[in-house]
This record gives C-alpha cells, structure tokens and sequence, in this order.
C-alpha cells in the first residue's frame, strides 16, 4: 500500500514485519548513541569531584544501555538479527535529533551546564503533535537515527516518544494478523537477568506480545517519563528529571511534583572538569605527538571491540557480557588518560575520545 | 540544641527521653538492624540507639570511608573508620606484646592477657558489617553439642534444626551468593528445594590452580581417610541472582544504601581491597536492613548516643530504662545524658559491648556468666609462592576455602577448623604488597622494568592459606570492668582476659603441619615465618606460632537451659530481666569453625519472633 493511497490521520508505517525489523534496528541505533555523549561528559568530571553529578550520569548510561539490550531481545524476538558494528552504526557527532518541530544538535562535549541542557533536550517528553505521528522535515545529511519514513525520506517522526509508540502499534497490529508466529525468535537469544544486572529495573526477556510491549514501555518511561510524573510505573525516576535535578542543584523524592525536586541539595563543581575538545576527531591529533594519537585510535578499536563483543551477546552468546563488561573498565581507562592530555599547540584544550568507530575501512592519514 | 543529621528518622534525645517506645534497641548493627526490621514492619515504633554517628547513609557519607581507607597508611580493618573518642572501637595497631603482670592499655581495650588478642569490631551505623569479609557459613549441627559430642565447651539449648527456617530468613537479608550443591556437607543441611538469593561467586584462578593439586587427595585424619576439596565460599555480597531462589520469584539484589536513587553495587565487581570496604557496597552490611527498617516510618534513630547504664527495678528485675549519654561532637567530651525507655529493650552493641554494658550496670545475672566465656576464632596463618603466577590482587578476597576439617573424630582432641584461600596475597600476613616492593628497591637495588618484573613475579604468585580454629567456651577467657580503665565519655572500656586452650593449639599445630604438606604437594615455596616478637607468638609443644584474632567476638551472654547455666535463654531473653532481650554472637555457646555473622544473623530473626509474641501479649 502506497503512502499516497493511505488517509494522513491513519498513516501507518510499519506494515510488515521487515519494516518492524528495519524500525526496531533504528532503535538500537538511537538508543546506543547517546552513550557516547553520556560517557564523555561523565568521564571528563575530575576523578574525586562531582559525586552528584558523576552519579547521576553514571545511571542515565547504565540505563541507556538497559534500553539497547532491551530493543535487542525485541528485535531477537521477532526474528531479526542485531547488528551494532556496520558502518554508520556510530554516528559521527555532531549529530541530530529530532524534537518537534526542529532538529537539535547532539555533540560529544565535557561537562557543563550546556551540556546538562543538551542531555535534556535528548530526553525531553515531546508534546504530542495531535495525530500527526510523521511531519515534512528537511532532510539532515548526518542524523542520529533515521527516524523518518523508509519509503518518504522527508516524513520524519515527531519525537523519539512517536517512533516508539509507532513501533509498539505495529506489535499489536502484526501480532493480529500473524498471532504467536511473529514471536518467532530463538528464545536462546533473550539477555536474561543473569547476563544483565544494573539499570534500573531487570531487563525483560521477550518471549510474547506482552513482555515485547513492556521492554519498549520500559524504555519510554525510563526515558522522558510517564504521564506527566517524574517517576516511571516502577517508582524510578525517568532520564529527564534527572538530569534536571542536575541544573537545579537538588534531588527529587518520589512523590514530587514536577519541577519541583524537594529532597537533598548538592553541590556542582562545574569548573572541576578537564577542559577536553568537543567533538574530538583523530585528525585534531598531531601526527607529532604520535603517543596521543596512537591512544585515540586505540580507544576506538577498544569500543568496537566492545560493540562486537555486545553483538556477539546479542546474537545467541549472552554469556559474552561478563568479558564486556570488564571491557568496559578498559574502555573508561583510555578515556580517562586521553581526558588528562592536553592537546599540543592547542591553548587549555585536553583530548577525548572520538568515538569514531566501525569496520576497518582501508589505510587512514 | 541537636546537631543536624543527614537522615530523615534521626531524633534528638529530647524526643527520645519523652517518649515511650515498644523497642528500645541499642546498636545498628546487623543485629540490632534486623530485630528493628522485624518490629517495626509489624506495625511497633522502635527506637535504635547508635554510639556513633550517622553521616554515612548517604553516598558522600561512604565514600568518605572509602577515602579515608585508601588514604591510610596502616591499613586495618578499621582503618576506614574516623577515631571517635566518645565511641572507640578497638583497633589491632594497638595490640602490643604482653609483659607478665602488666596490662596492654594502648587503644580502647585493657589487655590483661597472657594473650594479645588483636581482634576488633566497628562502632558506626551499621556496625561491624561494614568492615566484615562476609563470609556467611552455617554452623555444623555437630557445633551445637560440641559439650556431649566431645567433651568441650558447651551445648547450645538448640539444635542445627530449630535454627534452619531463620538460617533461610538470615540468607535473604544479608544476600547469599551460593549454591546448596556445595554446601551440603558434613552435616548441613537445607529444606527441600532450598536454593541460596543468587549463584556462588566465580572461584578465583588461584583457586582452580590450588584445585588442580588439592581436589580428591586423600589425607588421614585421627585414622579417618578424608578427601579434600577446594569450595566455593558462602558470600553477603552480590552474585547473579538465581531465579528458582523463592519457588522462582527470584531475587533482586540490595545495592548501595542512598537517600537517592542510584544504581550501584548490585554485582561484584571483584576489588581486592572489599575487606574492609568495598568500594561500591555490594557487600552487606548493616546499612542495607538498617535501611528498610527506617524506610517503614516507625523507627527513630538516635545517633551519637552511648548506652552507659541499664536501669531495673529492683523489686521485679524489669528494665525501667537505658541512660545514654548523647554527645555532640565526637572530639569533645561534653554531652548531655538521657533514657530510653520502652515496653521491652535489646542490647545489640556486640558481644564484648553488651557485656561491658551489663558489668557497667551490676548486672552479672545469677549465673554470674556475663562477660564470661569470652570466644573468638584465632587464626593461623600460613603463606607461600606458587610455581607459577597465579594471579592475586583480585577480589573478592575469598571465594574458595577447604572444609573437611570442620568435623571429625578429631574433635575429642582438637579443635575443628577451616581454611580460606586468600585472593589478595600475603597481604594480612605480611603487609604485602608493601615490604616486597620496600625489599626490593632498598635491598635489592631494583628499578624500572626489572623492578616491574619482580613485583609481577613474587605478587602474582603469593598464596596465603588462614585456618581459623574453633575455641570452645572457657569461662576465663572474659570480659570485665574496672574503674581505673574509662574512656572519654567516662564509659568504662572493656578488660580482656583471653588465652588459647592446648585443645585449640593442638589445632594450630596441626594446621601449621597440614600447611606445610599443601604447600609440598602445590610445589609452592614455604615462606611462613613466625616472629617471637610478634604481639601473637605462642609457643606450643616446642614450637612456635603466631596467631591473628578472628574479629569473632562471641559467648559473653550464653544461652543455656537454666538461669544458673546461662544468661539468656533460647530465644535471647535474659532470664534475670524478662524484658531485656541480649542479641547477637553474645549469646552463642559454640562458635564451631564458622564466621559468626550468619548464625547470629539467624538468632536476630528467632528472638524478634519471640519479641513479637512478648508484644503482643503485653
């Protein structure tokens, strides 16, 4: 069915399950790059200082990657295959993403109150746009997900709350049609609790209609929240209100209003973070000093190292989390050492890490 | 006018002097942390009276420890810990050699000897679980009668079966990481289907290489063939949860303590240093039950109050009421004085503690047992290299050890034993790492890569092997009072009496010989040497030995079967004080060759039970 033939209110996107694989594969994609610039703000913060703060990001990073494990064992569930190591999987920042009706620019920065601001740009919960899940957008060349229409490279979706609620739709509507048959992953591939701890909340395997909608359900929440309340049904607060507690210098109880945290004040040391370069890239890296930039590429083969190790679980292996995971505390070293350098004949300007990461594609420089 | 604490609960002692509680519960501890639990969730209002203060239920406040213990110089198991001189704790870098006749008075304890004993425990919120290795065994059931079994110590009124629906409760509450195929051994035993909260702790890779030699050698033992194994160790830190635990609801395991949500601490994440502390609190520790209690709304929580005076009435022998001394700062000696009065009153400071308290009050019950039968579990110690580097330095610092030994016909002449494989090499032996690195650049003249070479080669390959011997009840091994010896607050300060029996160095010689035979057939190079200066060496039988405290401190209060055999009864109610409950290893008459938090952990749940129905009847 093409789309010209579709009414615009009953517009629906996913038809098949191709187009449920291709969606929820998008769904990784956004899910895994705000890691990135989670991890760059967090570990540029002085090691000793801004345990707050620290923390807080510390968590929202750990969440963000509950939610790629948990868009994983969907995708597995219904027979796709999880890829996180093709080119492109990695966006190169700055990137976009969408809210409302502008895009807003994703960047891998140290902390800072631009940063915090940015963080919850990310994880803003977008009005609802009245029914109109996809509206005419320029077309970006570099975006954070391709969340826009397959078939209409200009349809873009709303927000990233639409592209879920889209994707969650689509399991209903396929699962009438096709019944127990969609769910027709191997259920060895689900990341069960024993592989996977920490994150607010278990990671949920998927193994029908209804665990499938409660991992994607558990990702909106934890995200931008759920209904107006700063807390998700599990009583967690979502990414969103956590970040704010970080602007406004206080935490929330359960109970708050919105935008009014009433618990504990703490202090933000905003100037007690390495002054690193925003999106960094290899090529800032005096060839001279082939020392730093011998440590940026080997932070790059250390995270796609990572990634195939994370594709490796995801793909019937769930037990290589345990090796990733101590990967993990490799990768936070050599971004903390790259945090500590100054970049040579830059003025006040340390390295970091660039995350520019994929297959091998050929000699550089 | 009351300083202001960091948690929500925490009173002044104005609110505590008027008002009348069900519970009246001195120390935080784990202890005192799950009868405040167990009450306080059935609807009672509790108050806990802790002598230290309460700045670390927040992060921050944690890893204000965590700071200090690496800041440390000389790092003990206190070492975390800041120097309160209202609340002293002992603290082994006090322990000095004993000369005949004159009392150790360094520290907080009086050491009246023959023996040093070198063992502590924590006054803070949370107790001494916040420096705890956290192995959490159970006892054997044989260790309950040890008295008509073998002729030693004493029987408890109990058996291994009455404890094992609270040996379950006690495994859910500090967080068990094992698995019962394992743990079935000499004895123990669990109810049907019974899986621990969550999967046993990986064994380390020192302690597959000690296996590979140790696994099925067949050793003779008082003419009994044993077959040693190398076992997984029960933990009270954070495994992968095992999801038949419960009839398959599972387990969540308990992180970090926090007044706001963070996500840390709930898996292991294997740091050497977690004894004392672990660095990102998936170990237990007392905070963790300490938290639920408060987290009902129903528990009041005094800090930087010490409990200097039980007061009774002397007509019925009832508590009318516990004078505490609640002070500002813990610099200053100046403090104001109040009591705690309630329907009924636990002393849940310590064994060593609740019996100072007592002594300090007159209370020495009929029996006059109290502060008697003083227990801890001295260790030997005994260190190696391996052939081959083996790895060390990754926590947590015991995951496997060997348990033959606990029981056997051995027993009428010795005491039974355990021995703990440590991850962390040589460390609590010998200091190590430091003096090989010391050793090496001063001595040897080393540096640069062949100094790393070295370090790579003598640290990765040290094994260090503790056996930790019972020690029966011995009523000269006590607790007193004396009013020469008192501490900042004018509390007094806890008199130690403490030697070893032959029944128990009969033990220590023997594992000193098993050690040597391990490390033949490990084809590691022996380098245990016992130092005549050390504040532990004994001599035995021609020998000599030093010996290290458990940090096991039991036997204080016994239960037993009669108010002239005992102080507490089986449910730890004193039989002098119908209203005064005595918990933890206090009141245990046997230690076996088992780490007392687990049994008194269980002993927690039993006596709040009886509380509960002492409550309701009331």
């Amino acid at each position: 069915m093409s789309l010209a033939t579709q009414s615009p209110d009953k517009l629906t996107i996913i038809d098949t399950i191709e187009e449920l694989h291709f969606y929820l594969k998008e769904a990784l994609v956004l899910e895994h790059a705000t890691i990135p610039p989670y991890l760059t703000a967090l570990y540029s913060i002085k090691p000793g200082t801004n345990l707050d703060a620290r923390n807080i990001l510390r968590v929202v990073a750990v969440e963000e990657m509950l939610h790629l494990t948990l868009a994983a064992n969907v995708l597995n569930a219904v027979g796709g295959t999880p890829s996180l190591t093709y080119a492109g999987f990695v966006p190169t920042y700055p990137t976009y993403l969408p809210n409302g009706e502008t895009d807003f620019q994703v960047s891998l920065m140290p902390f800072s109150k631009e940063a915090v601001d940015m963080f919850i740009q990310i994880e803003r919960p977008a009005k609802k746009n009245e029914g109109k899940r996809l509206i005419k957008r320029m077309r970006r060349q570099s975006c954070l997900a391709r969340l826009h229409h397959e078939r209409d490279p200009e349809l873009h979706f709303y927000s990233i709350g639409e592209f879920y609620e889209e994707i969650i739709e689509a399991l209903d509507r396929l699962y009438e049609q096709l019944g127990d048959a969609l769910f027709c992953g191997d259920p060895k591939r689900q990341i069960t609790p024993d592989y996977y701890y920490s994150g607010g909340g278990t990671i949920i395997p998927v193994v029908d209609i209804e665990s499938a909608k409660a991992a994607l359900h558990l990702i909106v929440d934890q995200g931008e929240g759920h209904g107006g309340s700063t807390a998700g049904e599990d009583g967690e607060f979502s990414h969103y209100y956590r970040f704010q507690q970080l602007r406004l210098g206080q935490y929330y109880r359960t109970g708050d209003a919105p935008n009014q945290p009433t618990g504990e004040r703490f202090e933000v040391d905003w100037g007690s973070v390495y002054p690193v370069k925003t999106n960094a890239k290899v090529a800032d890296y005096p060839l001279e000093d082939a020392e730093l930039y011998a440590a940026a590429k080997e932070f790059n083969n250390e995270y796609f190292s990572f990634l195939k190790q994370l594709e490796e679980a995801f793909t019937g292996r769930p037990e290589i989390l345990i090796p990733a995971v101590g990967q993990m505390f490799q990768i936070k070293e050599l971004a903390n050492a790259l945090m500590r350098n100054p970049i040579p004949e830059m003025e006040d300007v340390n390295a970091a890490p660039t995350f520019e990461v994929g297959p091998p594609t050929g000699p550089t420089r | 006018m009351s300083q202001r604490h960091a948690m929500a609960n925490a009173v002044d002692y104005q609110t505590v002097s008027t008002t009348f509680y069900d519970a009246v519960i001195i120390g935080s501890g784990v202890a005192g942390s799950i009868v405040a639990k167990s009450l306080s969730e059935q609807g009672h209002h509790v108050l806990i009276v802790e002598a230290g203060p309460a700045k670390d239920m927040t992060l921050a406040g944690f890893n204000q420890y965590v700071d200090r213990f690496h800041a440390a110089v000389t790092k003990d198991n206190n070492a975390p810990f800041p120097k309160n001189a209202n609340a002293p704790s002992p603290r082994s870098p006090d322990t000095h050699k004993l000369l005949p006749g004159q009392p150790g008075t360094d520290g907080y304890f009086v050491q009246n000897g023959p023996l040093a004993l070198d063992s502590t425990y924590t006054r803070v919120t949370g107790g001494t679980t916040m420096h705890f290795q956290s192995t959490t065994l159970r006892m054997l059931p044989e260790d309950f009668k040890l008295r008509s079994r073998y002729g030693q110590g004493l029987d408890w009124p109990i058996s291994y079966e009455d404890l094992i629906p609270y040996y379950r409760q006690a495994e859910f509450e500090l967080g068990v990481s094992a698995d019962v195929e394992d743990q079935a051994y000499q004895g123990i035993h669990f109810e049907p289907g019974y899986v621990y909260p969550m999967k046993k702790i990986p064994a380390s890779y020192l302690d597959k290489a000690v296996a590979k030699r140790i696994n099925d050698w067949q050793v003779e033992v008082e003419g009994q063939s044993v077959s040693l194994k190398v076992r997984s160790i029960p933990q009270g830190r954070n495994g992968m949860p095992n999801p038949a635990y419960d009839n398959g609801k599972g387990y969540v395991p308990v992180g970090a303590v926090s007044t706001h949500q963070v996500e840390i601490g709930e898996r292991c994440q294997g740091n050497a240093n977690c004894t004392p502390i672990c660095p990102v609190q998936a170990k237990y520790d007392g905070r963790k039950t300490l938290n639920k209690a408060l987290r009902t709304g129903r528990v009041d929580f005094l800090p930087q109050a010490v409990a200097s005076q039980v007061r009774i009435d002397p007509i019925n022998g009832r508590v009318i009421g516990i004078q505490f001394k609640a002070y500002h700062n813990p610099a200053s000696p100046e403090h104001d004085q109040g009591v705690a009065r309630g329907k009924l009153f636990v002393l849940a400071a310590n064994a060593v503690e609740n019996a100072r308290l007592m002594l300090a009050s007159g209370l020495h019950s009929t029996s006059g047992l109290v502060g008697q039968h003083l227990m801890d579990h001295p260790y030997l110690l005994s260190w190696a290299l391996m052939p081959e580097v083996t790895g060390t330095m990754r926590g947590p610092l015991g995951t496997s050890g060997i348990e033959e030994f606990r029981s056997g016909a051995m027993r009428h002449k010795q005491s039974a034993f355990r021995i703990d494989i440590h991850n962390e090499g040589w460390g609590w032996a010998t200091g190590s790492p430091y003096p090989d690195l010391a050793d090496m650049v001063d001595n040897k003249n080393k540096f640069g890569h062949e100094l790393q070479q070295q370090l790579i080669d003598r640290i990765s390959r040290q094994l260090l092997l503790a056996f930790m011997c019972e020690l029966p009840a011995d009523p000269s091994n006590r607790v007193t009072i004396d009013p020469q010896y008192k501490d900042q607050l004018n509390n007094y300060r806890p008199v130690i009496s403490f030697n070893i029996s032959d029944y128990c160095l009969n033990a220590i010689a023997y594992s000193r010989h098993m050690a040597q035979r391990i490390f033949q057939r490990l084809g590691a190079e022996d380098y245990t040497h016992y130092d005549p200066s050390d504040y532990g060496y004994v001599t035995y039988q021609g020998q000599g030995y030093v010996f290290r405290g458990g940090n096991h401190f039991a036997g204080t209060h016994v239960m037993g079967t009669s108010k002239q055999n005992s102080v507490v009864d089986s449910h730890m109610r004193a039989w002098d004080h119908e209203n005064l409950y005595l918990v933890g290893a206090g009141s245990m008459p046997s230690i076996g060759s088992s780490n007392t938090t687990l049994t008194l952990s269980a002993l927690s749940f039993m006596s709040a039970d009886q509380m509960l129905n002492a409550l309701k009847s009331s």
